[in-house]
């Protein structure tokens, strides 16, 4: 496999404030890497640094095996970024955006013409090409937005949250956008909000919290060794007292009266310990292992709490 | 790159209803308002109406109107007797009034010219001198040569000024520099908007320099700029009649500093960073009061002297300076203007020296 990105001790400080603390990271070329974290955790940060928006206080980045550092211009043509915003002229049409971020690549006449039209058919607006894009629809404007990404034909994109605030049709559609820019040899580093489209798309995610990737691997692989089985207990009584005891135990986190647990071993010695504080266990059910699972026992946070 | 940013501003400009008319309508209507209110020269002429009673038949008393009649100062009108005539001066239905006595004589029975003696002398002195000279040359008898104490010349070099000083060449260039630098909100504007709807992110992550990144926002709007005033200028010659005295040449390279030095102060408040509402509700507010102590709204001639000094403070002085000399003046030349130019364009270097010092690509 060749590397399409490589983020070596990646670091940036605000002042005395750290946002990442020292990345290391490898994306192999034609992998959909799912980037997840709670907010805060250094996610976006790190794409702009990869992608040369925000200059590293530490570390390195090549794309390509390009040295973003020394090359800038050379290892920035490798790479597409799709910003959260919809990062559009709104007032102008699908097509004059095209134009204008294909000069920002060095793109014209003809090899201008091609390249758009081959990223407007992969988004599917060709035929809404002269509409000015504020008539565009929500979903519609985030296609364009990935068009608008694509459109020098990038080896690497990257896709910051970019099924926000669309309908399930434009999702769909979205996916598929992926799924086929994959296929034909793309790479693409994917962040989301929606745990369920890392799971749907991605062959390896990469989970941040506090400014540093806590995990790496595939599906399976994170699942396997973060998620375990869990149990949902309903509880009354102190509840606030029972999530303590059972802390000691597992990760555990808390839904009004319903604790979510991951034992760290049995599951005896956190319904005794939960026991002893008085409360009492109203219902027990089991929990299957899921990403989302993972995903809380390595940050202690429900992802839509407060991911971004 | 620069050429692709030139087309996606103007086309974005274009389709900008309400920048477009802050740019080019609004300042034709401060032309055409201002330029209604300025009468400064002899746009529409209009003399002052004299009071004048003299007896019917009176062949002196004609002379002495006829005099009024012919000067380019004064409208004789005639009232129905002497007492008429000083009541109409006394209750100020005129500034001055003419009395010939029907047994005129040299010294024994003058002739009376009524004025209001506790007027300020710099109001009333003008009209009472050029009275008494126009009736003491309606009473000298034809053919007879008065003394000459005193000769009116040009300088000598100077440059004669045009036919006529149209209010116009006062207002359009006033309100052109004004609304030349509403081109710098313009330009801070379009920075905060590519930062808020992440463009600017998408043009940080494209391999383009960032210095280039940042002529190709600048350079649209300085060519808007000078489009904005050529039609401003064109717009005076064209309709309101504005006449060039001086040389073209000096004009457009007058309106190359002015455009200049918009854009840099522009970038100069981009450097501030603030959003498209922060920028909208204050920088307004500065271009306003710099343009009046410029003198754009208000000519710098008729201030204190003290709100004149304090005008070299901001460009807009020095560019009306300029264009003044220009429009006024025959024979101006680059030359001519160099101090102003030179201003100018020390102003702009400092502008785009702040914003470039403050100016913050991540933010």
């Amino acid at each position: 496999m060749t590397a399409v990105l490589e983020l070596r001790g990646l670091g940036k400080d605000y002042g005395a404030r750290t946002a990442v603390k020292a990345v290391d990271l490898v994306v192999e070329q034609g992998e959909i890497l799912g980037l997840l974290g709670p907010n805060g955790a250094g996610k976006t940060t790190t794409i702009s640094m990869a992608s040369g928006v925000v200059t590293p206080t530490r570390g390195t980045v090549a794309i390509g095996g390009v040295s973003l550092a020394n090359e800038p211009n050379v290892a920035k043509a490798k790479l597409g970024l799709v910003p959260q915003e919809i990062a559009l002229y709104e007032d102008l049409s699908a097509m004059q955006n095209m134009r204008y971020f294909a000069a920002l690549y060095g793109l014209r006449g003809a090899a201008a013409a091609e390249h758009i039209a081959w990223a407007l058919a992969v988004v599917g607006l060709e035929e809404r090409a002269a509409d000015v894009v504020k008539t565009y629809s929500g979903g519609m404007q985030r296609r364009l937005n990935i068009a608008a990404g694509l459109v020098h034909k990038p080896a690497l994109l990257v896709l910051d949250e970019p099924t926000v605030g669309v309908d399930p049709q434009s999702r769909n559609y979205i996916f598929e956008t992926v799924l086929a820019l994959r296929k034909s040899g793309m790479t693409v580093i994917y962040t989301s909000h929606y745990m369920e489209e890392v799971e749907a798309l991605c062959d390896r995610v990469a989970i941040m919290d506090g400014g540093a990737i806590v995990a790496l691997g595939t599906l399976a692989e994170l699942i396997a060794q973060h998620a375990g089985r869990g149990i949902a207990l309903e509880l009354t009584g102190d509840v606030d007292a029972a999530a303590k005891a059972a802390a000691a135990h597992g990760t555990v986190t808390r839904d009004g009266a319903v604790l979510r647990v991951v034992p760290a071993a049995a599951l005896a010695p956190v319904i005794a310990a939960i026991e002893a504080t008085g409360a009492t266990i109203a219902r027990i059910e089991s929990r299957e292992a899921t990403l989302e699972a993972a995903f809380l026992a390595l940050t202690g946070r429900a992802l839509r709490d407060g991911a971004a | 790159m620069i050429g692709a940013s030139v087309q996606k501003e103007v086309a974005t400009l274009l389709r900008d209803r309400g920048r477009l008319l802050s740019l080019f309508a609004m300042p034709v209507a401060f032309i055409v308002v201002f330029g209604m209110m300025f009468k400064l020269g002899p746009d529409k002429p209009e003399k002052r109406p004299i009071a004048i009673w003299h007896a019917p038949a009176d062949a002196r008393g004609q002379q002495i109107q006829q005099a009024l009649a012919d000067s380019a100062l004064f409208e004789p009108v005639l009232l129905g007797s002497a007492d008429a005539v000083g009541r109409a001066v006394d209750d100020e239905t005129y500034v001055a009034g003419l009395v010939v006595p029907p047994d005129f004589q040299p010294t024994a029975k003058p002739v009376v010219l009524y004025i209001d003696l506790t007027k300020e002398p710099a109001i009333r002195g003008p009209i009472n001198g050029a009275l008494i000279g126009l009736v003491m040359r309606a009473l000298v008898p034809s053919g007879i040569a008065q003394p000459v104490f005193v000769a009116t010349q040009m300088p000598p070099g100077a440059h004669p000024a045009p036919d006529e000083i149209s209010s116009f060449q006062i207002t359009v260039p006033g309100n052109a520099v004004l609304f030349a630098f509403f081109i710098s909100m313009a330009v801070a504007i379009t920075f905060a908007h590519e930062r808020h709807t992440g463009t600017w992110r998408r043009m940080l992550a494209a391999p383009v320099s960032r210095w280039r990144m940042l002529i190709g926002k600048l350079v649209p709007y300085f060519l808007i700029s000078l489009v904005q005033v050529a039609f401003l200028f064109g717009l005076g010659a064209g309709v309101f009649g504005m006449k060039v005295a001086g040389s073209v040449t000096a004009l457009v390279v007058l309106t190359a500093s002015v455009s200049l030095c918009s854009v840099s102060f522009g970038l100069f408040v981009a450097s501030f960073g603030g959003t498209e509402r922060q920028i909208g509700s204050t920088v307004p507010i500065a271009i306003l009061v710099m343009g009046l102590l410029g003198g754009c709204m208000f000519p710098r001639m008729f201030m204190p002297g003290i709100m004149k000094t304090i005008g070299l403070g901001v460009p807009h002085s020095w560019a009306l300076d300029g264009y003044y000399a220009v429009l006024i003046k025959s024979g101006t030349t680059v030359a001519t203007i160099a101090p102003e130019l030179a201003a100018l364009l020390a102003f702009a270097a400092g502008f785009a020296l702040l914003g470039l010092w403050r100016f913050r690509f991540e933010r």
